[in-house]
């Protein structure tokens, strides 16, 4: 096992090296990028060349692409003048990216977190519900929720959300966000919620749909009618060995969608004008601002194959047909 | 009325230099420090054009310059009571002013603008090794005197002391911010409001100061009373607020929300259409959508190397057929501006209005007069008003913006076009790739649509300096998209010195108005204007590169209920915070 830990997060160095080498290839070699067009856009309105090669040389950017290439990847896992990993500076902020990424992340963190836990909370038991009562009025109505969850986006729901609950009936308080540490508990959980809720949705209704449809399965499994002939009661057939068969494949699903999330939900931090990474994320690529664009997306990159290990380390440990050498 | 907190939100700050005076090239940035935190020789009064908003006046300096009768010296008197925020807490002088300019002067610190002071004052040439080095063409003398010496005339010289870079700088910080955009984040104040937090900066060593706690990037900036601001010194700023909190919110329907909701006063730029729909028309919200004059002029540019815009015939052909009316109709109607007749804007240059060599086009577009035009062109060989010389009318590359309501706008232009154009070719892009192509000259895009314009300072060569002088063309990078004035050696640089050739041999020597431009500039203040609009007749008649279709308005929303009084900053092309008044009897600390 310690081996293929080892060896799977050497890959995770690999992807993040030729996941820059693409980002970095994107902006230099596609129309409107290139170290010209970055300089061009912080020398001002008349870039004569003494400006755009002032800029060039400031932001590094004055070397052959190979060159700053080899710097920021070598940066990025030795450190740079602003600590380790070496994110870089910020072409917009003029400002270290790692303090401004660390606190992006941080709110990203959270909301993403919060989701999962909200979508976990309400899809699993719904579908759990569905599956053990199948064309029940609870199966037809769970089902109905799946479709509308999954058929609302967030730029739909999350607007109505906020004209409702902020605006109409002024039970909550208006987007942004509250840190715990500055406004309190109940500040943070009430800039949170809707966020949570409106991100959730989506997931939950697919959750939902998932594990009813795995637990069908399960239940009409030889080993669940075996467990029956042995005299189990319903209930622990249902936790002990339907359960844990039919929300084994949700583990590899979860794993993705939260490492997803992490990387930046961009539309729901849009619209709830949360600062997290995902907001970042576009906001720097309309700015150019390269450094900040590539430590996204290595962000990105680190958190869904990080979590492809962790899934298949999990996998390992709940189904033990899993094992890994 | 005075008190409340003016409460604003912003999708983003957008600075271009992190908010360093001396780099910094915002319209917004330049309007929120010189109303607001940092003050100057000159400045304007803050408020609408009727009003003389866009003419600079005396600020710290005392009274106007002493000119000398060459024109080539500004003597400048100071008060001597305008003092500085705490913690520095002692008057402005005149060597805050020389700072400012040595710091302008300094390659490292990369002033976006510094090409109005490097040239122009004697010893300037913006490739300083550091902050601390000698001009010679700026005097002090004592702490109220400073004179400036020219290398040549410069009849607007007083706009240009008006801009930000040229604010004084407190000589304590000299060598403490070496890289662009690092002052951003510790300006100091001398206007009548400070960045919260600002009193407590520790000023006793570059090391010890930090970033101001009420200046967050990414969340807002929040601006309370400078106490050692004083209203007997300061002639343009009533400052009516306790303060001013601007939140950046990503969500610009939300912010609308809440301004309807009463939780902002607020919001600058354009509405969502839902909400343009709803002050237009909903009794409830009358007077909450301002519609002020921007100084921008909206404009479709033509290349003069592409054929078959490198015949004057076919330019004056589009700026006949385009159909103004219909394109700002799409754009948004009658708020959005006025139909305009020539470059530059009338409160940029008032004799604007009289330049119109195409009133055949009322506005709508003259397809008749269009056609009679082209026929005349080389490239109408049958002489029946169309375009029709083979390739070079075939498949003409319209350059357009992909963005709502663009794609609408586009349609509109082009088909009012096509009977003199058929071959157009519409390609929409988003705005920023618009802009980079555009930009490279060897790309030679023959029309566009994608860019507009605005001043750098109110005086025309503040407008027309970039966009038409040869200086604004480099290879990668031009603004002059036309190519107005380009030299033999700039063609044969950028890789176009073929069409280049084409276009003297067919039409003799490229339209130039750089040595107009000298002229001008170096007039008499009185007399720049009427020398501009020579220059702007000329360009409408002669050189023909644009086909400008809109003088553009900006939009400001606030909510009447706890906007007391609403003044716009004609300079600033902003809401002027410092002469707005709000009753929402809100303290800025307790707003933040």
């Amino acid at each position: 096992m310690l081996r293929y830990i080892i060896r799977r997060l050497l890959w995770v160095v690999l992807v993040l090296v030729v996941i820059v080498a693409i980002t970095y290839s994107i902006f230099f070699l596609l129309p409107g990028g290139g170290s010209d067009a970055i300089a061009n856009r912080f020398a001002g309105k008349q870039p004569n060349p003494e400006i755009v090669a002032e800029v060039k040389q400031q932001f590094g950017l004055d070397k052959p692409i190979y060159v700053q290439f080899y710097i920021f990847t070598r940066n990025l896992f030795l450190g740079d003048q602003y600590g380790w990993p070496g994110l870089g500076k910020s072409f917009v902020l003029r400002a270290p990216l790692k303090q401004v990424l660390v606190e992006r992340m941080w709110v990203t963190i959270q909301l993403a977190v919060g989701a999962a836990v909200v979508w976990l909370l309400v899809g699993i038991p719904i579908g759990i519900l569905s599956a053990l009562r199948p064309r029940s009025i609870w199966d037809r109505a769970a089902m109905t929720f799946a479709l509308i969850g999954i058929s609302m986006p967030v730029f739909f729901i999350g607007p109505l959300a906020l004209y409702v609950f902020v605006y109409k009936w002024h039970i909550l308080p208006g987007s942004g966000y509250s840190p715990i540490g500055e406004d309190g508990l109940w500040q943070w959980f009430n800039h949170f919620i809707l966020p949570w809720c409106v991100l959730a949705l989506l997931y939950a209704a697919f959750y939902a749909r998932l594990s009813r449809a795995n637990l069908l399965d399960v239940m009409g499994e030889d080993y669940m009618r075996t467990a029956r002939a042995k005299g189990l009661n319903e209930r622990q057939v249902i936790v002990k060995h339907g359960l844990r068969s039919s929300l084994t494949p949700l583990v590899t699903v979860f794993g993705l969608d939260l490492a997803g999330l992490l990387a930046g939900a961009v539309i729901t931090e849009t619209v709830f004008n949360l600062p997290g990474l995902g907001q970042y994320a576009v906001r720097s690529v309309f700015s150019l601002d390269l450094y900040a664009i590539l430590d996204v997306t290595i962000i990105a990159a680190f958190f869904v194959t990080l979590a492809n290990l962790v899934v298949d380390i999990v996998y390992a440990f709940l189904d033990p047909r899993v094992r890994y050498t | 009325m005075r008190g409340g907190t003016i409460r604003e939100e912003s999708p983003e700050f957008g600075w271009t230099d992190a908010f360093d005076p001396t780099g910094e090239y915002l319209g917004t940035a330049w309007g929120m420090m010189d109303q607001l935190l940092i003050r100057g020789l000159m400045t304007y009064k803050h408020v609408d054009a009727a009003q003389g908003g866009d003419t600079p006046v005396p600020d710290i300096a005392s009274a106007p310059p002493t000119v000398s009768a060459d024109g080539l010296t500004y003597d400048f008197t100071l008060k001597d009571n305008v003092m500085w925020s705490p913690p520095l807490s002692r008057a402005v002088t005149a060597d805050d002013f020389l700072y400012a300019f040595q710091r302008i002067n300094d390659k490292k610190l990369v002033a976006q603008y510094g090409n109005y002071y490097c040239g122009v004052i004697k010893g300037m040439d913006c490739a300083a090794k550091d902050d601390n080095q000698p001009i010679s063409g700026i005097k002090v003398t004592d702490p109220t005197h400073i004179s400036f010496t020219l290398d040549q005339p410069t009849g607007d010289l007083l706009y240009r002391l008006s801009m930000p870079a040229t604010k004084a700088v407190p000589v304590e910080v000299r060598g403490c911010f070496p890289n662009p955009g690092d002052y951003g984040v510790d300006l100091i104040s001398s206007g009548p409001y400070m960045i919260l937090g600002q009193d407590k900066l520790n000023l006793s060593s570059c090391s010890t100061i930090k970033p101001i706690s009420g200046y967050n990037v990414d969340k807002g900036m929040t601006m309370v009373r400078n106490p050692n601001w004083s209203a007997a010194t300061d002639d343009t700023r009533a400052a009516y607020a306790d303060g001013v909190q601007i939140k950046i919110n990503s969500n610009v329907d939300d912010s609308f929300n809440a301004l309807e909701n009463g939780d902002l006063d607020v919001v600058q730029g354009t509405p969502p259409v839902a909400v343009l729909q709803d002050f237009e028309t909903n009794p409830d919200f009358a007077g909450w959508l301002h519609a002020d004059q921007g100084d921008r002029t909206w404009y479709v540019t033509m290349n003069l190397l592409a054929p078959p815009f490198d015949d004057i015939h076919v330019r004056n052909a589009v700026n006949l057929a385009l159909d103004k009316a219909g394109i700002r109709k799409a754009y948004g109607g009658d708020l959005r501006g006025t139909l305009a007749t020539s470059v530059e804007p009338p409160t940029v240059l008032p004799q604007s209005t009289q330049i119109n060599p195409f009133s055949a086009n009322t506005g709508s577009g003259n397809a008749t007069a269009a056609m009679d035009e082209m026929k005349m062109s080389r490239y109408d060989t049958n002489h029946n008003g169309v375009c029709d010389d083979g390739p070079v009318c075939q498949n003409i590359l319209f350059l357009g913006r992909s963005t709502d309501p663009w794609p609408n706008m586009n349609q509109v232009a082009v088909a009012s076009l096509k009977p003199i154009l058929p071959g157009l070719d519409l390609k929409e892009v988003d705005t920023s790739t618009g802009y980079t192509t555009l930009q490279q000259v060897k790309k030679l895009i023959p029309i566009s649509m994608v860019p507009g314009w605005g001043k750098d300072y109110a005086s025309p060569y503040g407008f027309d300096f970039f966009i038409f002088d040869s200086a604004g063309i480099a290879c990668t990078a031009a603004v002059n998209y036309s190519l107005v004035g380009m030299t033999e050696a700039q063609a044969t640089e950028c890789g176009v010195k073929p069409e280049y050739d084409a276009y003297v041999q067919n039409n003799g020597p490229m339209p130039s108005v750089d040595d107009k431009m000298k002229e001008c500039v170096a007039k008499p203040a009185d007399q720049v204007d009427a020398c501009f609009a020579e220059l702007d007749t000329y360009l409408m008649t002669v050189a023909v590169p644009w086909a400008p279709w809109l003088w553009a308005t900006q939009f400001t929303s606030t909510n009447l209920k706890t906007v007391v009084s609403y003044q716009f900053d004609q300079n600033a092309g902003i809401i002027s915070y410092v002469n707005t008044s709000v009753n929402n009897g809100l303290t800025p600390q307790n707003v933040a």
